[in-house]
């Protein structure tokens, strides 16, 4: 049996799937550029996944979705917040923090920061729409939060290093709804909360999700994602080294 | 609720959507793939006190994967999934035809959905899943290794093969 490491034709597939570290990425490009028949698989290859693209995504059926609730004895998960609901808990917010009670929003109410932050993104990777603005463009992105939180978020461009901007959304976190970005790295999102006020986790690992926080110029961040840590350990210093305009 | 079903809605409930995806491939059959999905929650569910700190994605679609097969040996032709040829196939080694005869790209690329879908459908179960967690799931190897319980080496020789099946048969005019 042929080893894998030796087969070249299943090198290149592992190439056009990025699952070769550098140099043996940079060692079969040269091959490719010699054989003409590594040149022509690759080519069908990538044919091949862009026809893929084409399949339509198979939503499970809302119906699907109540049987498993009622097999597990659930009740149907409350819907996102209204619009109205929102409004209410800003209000509320300014309230909470106009006075004394201000303090309470320090360091204390990080661990349950964190498990909102965690909740936000689970709870926008089932509902249909992922984000409530869906854009690449971060000047669509960014305008898009005026008059809707209080900050408006740093948005950088990453799609360049493999994480495309897919949009943004708004979370509620410790009773204020902050500006969350949405990137995406192959299938997987990875969701940019930012909020004021909240000291972040360093890091944490809960359900199989990874959050990594970070404080910059006064505001704090959260990323969240089930991607691998050391992948989003690397989005991150992508995300804090990236140039913003504006 | 309890904390079962608040790990429950956690983990599992965000990957129902990919998991319907998997099972719907596997069994070909949209009724069948509720069934499976269905059944996999629950074994989910009952499992969820043991779930540790591991990609929910790829712990939640190895469920459904493990669900579908004994499912279907169950309600299906045992033969339909037990194709004890394709490991045979698998240590044949290396014989890739790459002649000029090989289909151009640019003909792979054009094939529409429905011609898309048959010819994925009639992979060889171990090709189809291999295929559908890489190219429609977005797993990496080593995550369909864990899913799938083989070797690497496993998941890329039967993901160039059916590849290389896919490409033969949408390259034809």
């Amino acid at each position: 049996m042929t080893s894998a490491a030796d087969d070249p034709i299943l090198l290149v597939h592992a190439y056009c799937d990025g699952e070769l570290d550098p140099a043996n990425a940079l060692a079969l490009e040269r091959r490719m550029a010699e054989d003409p028949r590594l040149a022509a698989e690759r080519d069908r290859i990538v044919a091949l996944k862009r026809a893929m693209t084409k399949l339509r995504p198979a939503a499970a059926p809302p119906t699907l979705r109540a049987r498993i609730e009622r097999t597990v004895g659930m009740r149907r998960p409350a819907a996102r917040p209204t619009w109205s609901a929102l409004a209410a808990s800003v209000a509320l917010a300014i309230v909470v923090s106009s006075g004394a009670t201000w303090s309470v929003l320090g360091p204390g109410q990080s661990g349950l920061a964190t498990d909102e932050v965690i909740g936000s993104h689970i709870r926008s990777l089932m509902a249909e729409q992922h984000y409530d603005v869906a854009s690449s463009d971060r000047h669509t992105v960014k305008p898009w939060f005026n008059g809707r939180t209080v900050q408006s978020p740093r948005v950088v461009d990453l799609a360049a290093q493999g994480f495309p901007l897919l949009g943004g959304r708004i979370d509620v976190i410790t009773k204020t709804p902050v500006p969350s970005l949405v990137y995406g790295y192959q299938k997987h999102l990875i969701s940019v909360t930012q909020t004021q006020g909240v000291a972040p986790t360093p890091e944490r690992t809960a359900e199989g999700y990874h959050v990594i926080g970070w404080t910059e110029g006064g505001l704090s961040y959260w990323a969240v994602s089930d991607l691998g840590i050391g992948e989003l350990r690397n989005f991150v210093k992508l995300f804090r080294t990236a140039p913003t305009d504006g | 609720m309890s904390d079962e079903r608040t790990r429950f809605a956690n983990v599992v409930l965000p990957h129902l959507g990919d998991a319907y995806a998997l099972a719907r491939w596997l069994a070909r059959n949209d009724s069948d793939a509720e069934d499976i999905v269905q059944e996999a929650c629950l074994r989910a569910f009952r499992g969820i006190a043991g779930f540790g700190d591991i990609n929910p994605r790829g712990w939640v679609l190895s469920i459904v994967r493990n669900t579908a097969y004994t499912w279907l040996k169950k309600h299906r032709d045992p033969k339909v999934v037990a194709v004890d040829n394709v490991e045979d196939v698998e240590r044949a080694g290396a014989d890739w035809d790459l002649g000029p005869a090989s289909p151009e790209a640019a003909l792979i690329e054009q094939a529409d959905v429905a011609r898309l879908e048959a010819a994925i459908a009639a992979l060889p179960v171990e090709f189809r899943e291999t295929l559908v967690l890489r190219d429609v799931e977005g797993l990496d190897y080593r995550t369909i290794a864990e899913v799938t319980g083989v070797p690497i080496g496993t998941v890329m020789s039967r993901l160039a093969r059916a590849r290389r099946r896919l490409m033969a048969q949408l390259g034809k005019d």
